[in-house]
């Protein structure tokens, strides 16, 4: 892929499905606010997964969009795997490097205020940093 | 209980409701059978993560699938193991016309519904590979 058609791409989140940790369903929920009601025109997403389970064409996704990974602890699976399958990732953030006090942040589903209100600010960090991203790339 | 555990891993696909089924399905399970049910985030199996892959390797897997590219089966697969069961969520939505999820993020009161009855179905599962452990033993 060239330079100047990755430009022209939409910007790719690619968030870590976290099943076992509360911020696994911060990082996904923010990815999809941020999808479907922050940027859906500039935004697009593919499941993690699908760098072993899909094809080639699954596996280009970070080589044809700029792309933001959002993990939800140290082990920054999402940012990991798509380096290693995919290309190298523009951006990458960590739910917890947002969390002010850890006992709060304790739900995988029907989550609380506090929860809630880390997946709003998360989903701003995102959205940021995709217009940081497409003001860059409009250079 | 015996040693192992039966690590449900569902697909938790961002792009449609049904992942979120998958999802809301093994953290519904883990809930009724903290005792014999885990999982693990499928995103650690697909980066290479050593202690999510031993976890794995050391355990019963039900693998839960949104859709037909199968990526909880696949990628336990890919790290080495074949898993107890792997299910088709969609092929329990089919079944159950009447409880269809809403949305990615909410799911709604219909997808809670078939949530519970996908959650049984794994629970009995559970049951039978831990009770066929324990005769082993």
């Amino acid at each position: 892929m060239e330079e100047d058609e990755k430009k022209l791409s939409k910007i790719g989140i690619v968030s870590c499905s976290g099943e076992d940790l509360p911020e696994g369903t911060i990082s996904r929920l923010a990815t999809l606010e941020v999808l479907h009601h922050k940027k859906p025109f500039d935004t697009t997403t593919i499941c993690l997964p699908l760098y072993i389970a899909g094809g080639e064409g699954d596996r280009m996704f970070a080589k044809n969009h700029p792309t933001i990974t959002v993990d939800g602890c140290e082990k920054l699976c999402a940012k990991k795997a798509t380096e290693k399958y995919s290309g190298k990732v523009t951006h990458s953030i960590n739910v917890r490097d947002f969390i002010k006090n850890a006992a709060e942040i304790k739900n995988k589903s029907n989550l609380n205020d506090s929860e809630k209100k880390l997946v709003s600010e998360v989903a701003d960090v995102i959205s940021l940093k995709v217009d940081e991203i497409l003001k860059e790339n409009n250079k | 209980m015996t040693g192992k555990k039966v690590v449900v891993i569902p697909c938790s696909g961002i792009g449609k409701p049904i992942g979120t089924v998958s999802r809301e399905t093994a953290n519904e399970v883990m809930r009724l059978r903290p005792d014999a049910a885990d999982t693990v985030c499928l995103a650690s199996l697909t980066s290479g993560d050593e202690e999510a892959i031993k976890k794995v390797k050391n355990n019963h897997v039900i693998t839960l699938d949104g859709c037909a590219k199968h990526c909880a089966e696949k990628n336990t697969q890919a790290c080495g193991k074949e898993p107890d069961k792997s299910y088709m969520i969609l092929k329990f939505a089919a079944q159950n016309p009447d409880k269809k999820p809403e949305g990615i993020a909410d799911i709604g009161k219909d997808g809670r519904e078939l949530v519970k009855t996908i959650s049984k179905k794994i629970i009995s599962d559970i049951d039978e590979i831990i009770q066929n452990e324990k005769n082993r033993v």
